[in-house]
This record gives structure tokens, C-alpha cells and sequence, in this order.
């Protein structure tokens, strides 16, 4: 799996493709970052949030970078193919990890918290960032081009997948209580929102941590569905 | 003789269409086998199923060596590979869990065979189409498969090229590798083919030995042409005028001649006809 991991950031890397979303990435924090001081958690949790699209966008990206034969033939020479769609998809997290560190030492270095960040609270955000990214990675991989052949379903289903993740709280109010349930499938992005805006920043245990182990299963689901209709659609 | 494959009635459907019909056969080590057969036949499927990269609708395929190193080379290998051809053939390799050392050498020895050396530091999608074929086999030889599979082989490469591939197949051949291709309009495959297959409408008619004249052709009238579908050895059958064609294989074509004047058919002609014969025939 590493051989395939370093050919497809290598192949990311040659193929120019990785500039838009990258780029789009390092701008937004620019942007969000124009004025000082800012709120730690706050921010963190916007910047964690852009992430999470911008992981979507690299995935579906990576994913169509493999013309359907070099696909079948990485297939056979890796032996399998979970081990393929796997290191797609570790390439595509080990990208938004470097983005993560970029978001998350930027602010500190060039000073503009109002306060200095605490290891509580450093973590934290960086899990955050992390999680938020393989949401996005997670549910892009199920409109990438091995699913989805056709571009235009790809993106803007990508889109309108990730306005109702923000739209999530919005739905919920607007349901009627017994269609409520409904909102366990929309991706769960801004769960983790309203608990880290209401945390004192002083203990993880007055964190309310299910919205973050709901992403981590949200997204275990969704890319063992991918997997599978990856593999069922391939073959 | 050692198996090295085993199909039994393997199917496959695509889009509602029979692509391949029951499809059973044995693959021995260390032979060199064709599959042949007309255009949309399902030869590159079955060849794509024996390689384990596609499934089978249904049907059982049995690797008995576990171990099994398959190399398998496509129709037409991808052009828009943004590597040079040591780098990607490297690459091949790590993931096929080759060591450094190993590849390093061979990936050299190798792009000096297929006169690609000069070439190496060229990215892939900047190569010729002879030359994107060559990679295409390269990376399917790196490892030195049990089984090398390859679909239309010779598709851009000049008859230089397709002289030096068979000596390459017949080196292989002779370090134990088994070779399984198919191709068409060329027959320079033919002096080192042991077997073939033919391969008709998704279904295997017969294995024949191959020779040149391998086909009996029937010019029959006074029968129903839909009594065929069910008989063995028929390879296709044509309506031209008031005559039925019958193109059979030669070891049926007593059973099918004695059948067809059991049914008071009669018999206009037979003939022996090649393979590609019947392919412009038809």
C-alpha cells in the first residue's frame, strides 16, 4: 500500500490538479485571518469547517486520476481491491493532515488569537480539523468519478450534498417530530459546531463528545459503502 | 500436465446480454494458449476474468497455486501517464511487493530489450503508441509471472516489434511461464501457439490444435436453421438464400453431416476453410 500511497501523491503532485483546492485552502485561511485578535475555539472550528470542503474537493480529485485500465492493473499488482481504494483514500487524508497543520500552526504564529493556545485546546481543534476532513473525504469518495462517471452529477452532487450537511440544524428544526430521525443521514459537519462554541476550553470531559464519534462512525459507514459499490461497479 | 487455471461454466452479463456463455476450460502450466475469435466475441472478458481483474456473473475459476503471479497486458494501455517509464515500472513494482535492488536492475534490463532505454527519462504520455505498448507489457513481465495474459499484443507495435515480442513470449516460456493471448490478422502468433480456443458468441465451441485448416465449411438446404442452436461444434451458422452455411469444427462435422441426412437434409458442398477465412466470410 505505500508503493500506491507515494505513486499517487507523486501522480497528484505531476498532474497540477492538486492547485485549485490547495490553493483555495491557503487563501481562505489568509482571508479568515485578515483581522486581529480572534476567539481560539471559534476559529478553530470555522477553519475546520473550510477543511472539511476542501477535503472533499482533493478526494474527488485524487480519485479521478487513475484512467479505468491503470486502475484494473494497480488493482492486480497490489493484490486487491480494498488495498487500492484504502490508499486512495490514506493519500487523500495525508494531504488534508498537511492542510490541518497549516491551519492550525498558521494563526499561532503570526500571533492572532487573542490568547495563547492551550494543549487542551490545541488537540482538540486538530482533532476536529482531522475528523471534519475524513467527513469530507468520506462522502466525496461516493461522488468521485468511480462511482459517478458523469462530471457534472459528481460535483454538484458533492455540492448539494454538502449545503444540507450545513443546512443539518436548519432541516431539523423545520421537520415535523416524527420525520425528525430523517437528519441521521445527513453528513454530520456541523454537529461538532454548537458543543465547541459552548466548551470552556478547560477540560475535555465537559466537551459533549458524541458528535465527534458520530462522524468517525458516519464516515467508517460511508466508505465501506463506497468500498463496495466501488468494487461492485468496477467489476 | 499441472493446472495452473480451471473455469467451469463461467458466465458473464452485461447489460442484460449474455457476453459469456458457460464457459469451462483448463489452463496447464507452462504452455503457450490463444483464445480466438471475431470482434465482440468476449475475448477480452474472459481474458479480464482469468486475470482476476473482473468477476464473473457466475461460474467458479480455481487457482490451484495460491501463489499465483498473473501479468496481464490490456488492449490498449493508458496513454496519459504523467511518469517516465522507470519511474512507473518502479512504482509496478514496489506495489507487487518486489524489492529495490531487484527492480532497479531489471527494470534496465528490460527497457534495453524492448529498445527503450533512450527512452527512459521520457514521460509515458510523451512516448509513441508502439512504445506506451511496450511499457504496457513491460509492467505485466516485471515480476516474472506464472501466467502472462495478454489482449491484442501486437496493436501498435511494428513487425519488428511483433518479432521480438514472440522470441520475448518464447523465453518466457522456456523460464516456465504459461502464456495465454488472443489477436487476430496476424499470424505470427501461429508457430509457437500450442492451443486454442475458439471462442464464439460468449461460448467455447472446442479446444483445437492449431493448424491452419481447422474449420469445415457445411452448404446445407431442406433443414430449419434454429435446430443448430443446441448441436456441439458449431461455430455459426448463416442463411443465404435457400442454403444454410455451417461452420463446424472438423472433429463434429461427420456427426453434424450424418445428423443433417438423418433429418432428410442434403448436402450442397464441404469444405475446410481457416479461421481467418471464416472471419472475412462472415
Amino acid at each position: 500500500m505505500k508503493a500506491l500511497i507515494k505513486f499517487s501523491l507523486h501522480d497528484y503532485l505531476r498532474s497540477h490538479k492538486y492547485f485549485p483546492p490547495i490553493s483555495t485552502f491557503i487563501i481562505l485561511i489568509l482571508i479568515y485571518y485578515s483581522y486581529r485578535p480572534n476567539p481560539i475555539i471559534d476559529s478553530y472550528a470555522v477553519t475546520a469547517m473550510i477543511l472539511y470542503i476542501i477535503s472533499a474537493w482533493l478526494c474527488i480529485s485524487v480519485l479521478s486520476l487513475d484512467p479505468p485500465v491503470q486502475r484494473q492493473l494497480m488493482v492486480l499488482h497490489i493484490g486487491g481491491e480494498n488495498r487500492y481504494y484504502l490508499s486512495k483514500i490514506i493519500s487523500v487524508l495525508l494531504i488534508s493532515i498537511i492542510l490541518t497543520v497549516y491551519a492550525f500552526i498558521y494563526p499561532i504564529i503570526f500571533g492572532m488569537f487573542d490568547e495563547s493556545v492551550t494543549l487542551t485546546i490545541g488537540l482538540v481543534s486538530l482533532v476536529n480539523h482531522v475528523f471534519l476532513s475524513i467527513l469530507g473525504i468520506s462522502i466525496a469518495s461516493l461522488f468521485s468519478k468511480i462511482i459517478t462517471e458523469n462530471a457534472i452529477n459528481s460535483y454538484g452532487g458533492l455540492a448539494l450534498t454538502i449545503i444540507i450537511s450545513f443546512a443539518a440544524l436548519g432541516v431539523y428544526d423545520a421537520l415535523p417530530s416524527y420525520l425528525k430521525n430523517i437528519v441521521w443521514i445527513i453528513p454530520p459537519a456541523t454537529s461538532t459546531q454548537t458543543p465547541l462554541i459552548n466548551w470552556n476550553g478547560e477540560n475535555v470531559l465537559d466537551l459533549y463528545l458524541f458528535p465527534f464519534i458520530w462522524i468517525i462512525i458516519y464516515s467508517l459507514i460511508v466508505l465501506y459503502l463506497f468500498i463496495k459499490l466501488a468494487k461492485r461497479i468496477q467489476k | 500436465m499441472e493446472k495452473l487455471v480451471e473455469l467451469k461454466n463461467i458466465n458473464k452479463v452485461y447489460a442484460n446480454k449474455n457476453v459469456l456463455n458457460n464457459i469451462s476450460l483448463t489452463i496447464n502450466k507452462n504452455q503457450i494458449l490463444a483464445i480466438l475469435g471475431g470482434n465482440g466475441t468476449g475475448k477480452s472478458t474472459l481474458l479480464r476474468i482469468i486475470s482476476g481483474i473482473e468477476r464473473p456473473s457466475s461460474g467458479e475459476i480455481n487457482y490451484p497455486n495460491k501463489n499465483i503471479k498473473i501479468g496481464y497486458v490490456p488492449e490498449r494501455f493508458s496513454k496519459n501517464i504523467r511518469f517516465t517509464p522507470s519511474e512507473y515500472l518502479y512504482y509496478i513494482g514496489m506495489m507487487s511487493g518486489s524489492a529495490k535492488d531487484y527492480l532497479t536492475k531489471r527494470i534496465d534490463d528490460l527497457l534495453l530489450l524492448f529498445e527503450l532505454d533512450k527512452m527512459k527519462n521520457h514521460r509515458i504520455m510523451e512516448l509513441s503508441k508502439g512504445n506506451i505498448q511496450k511499457v504496457g507489457l513491460i509492467q505485466a513481465i516485471l515480476n516474472r509471472p506464472n501466467l502472462l495474459i495478454l489482449d491484442e499484443p501486437l496493436s501498435g507495435l511494428d513487425s519488428e516489434a511483433q518479432e521480438e515480442l514472440v522470441k520475448i513470449l518464447v523465453e518466457l516460456k522456456q523460464q516456465g511461464t504459461t502464456i495465454l493471448l488472443t489477436y487476430h490478422e496476424s499470424n505470427i502468433f501461429e508457430s509457437i501457439v500450442e492451443d486454442t480456443f475458439y471462442l464464439h458468441d460468449g461460448s467455447i465451441s472446442e479446444t483445437a490444435s492449431s493448424e491452419k485448416e481447422s474449420i469445415k465449411l457445411l452448404i446445407v438446404r431442406n433443414v430449419n436453421k434454429s435446430i443448430f442452436k443446441e448441436w456441439d461444434g458449431i461455430f455459426h451458422v448463416e442463411e443465404k438464400g435457400n442454403q444454410l452455411y455451417l461452420y463446424v469444427t472438423v472433429k463434429s462435422s461427420d456427426v453434424i453431416l450424418s445428423r443433417v441426412l438423418q433429418l432428410e437434409g442434403s448436402i450442397e458442398a464441404v469444405s475446410t476453410v481457416t479461421l481467418d477465412d471464416m472471419e472475412r466470410m462472415l
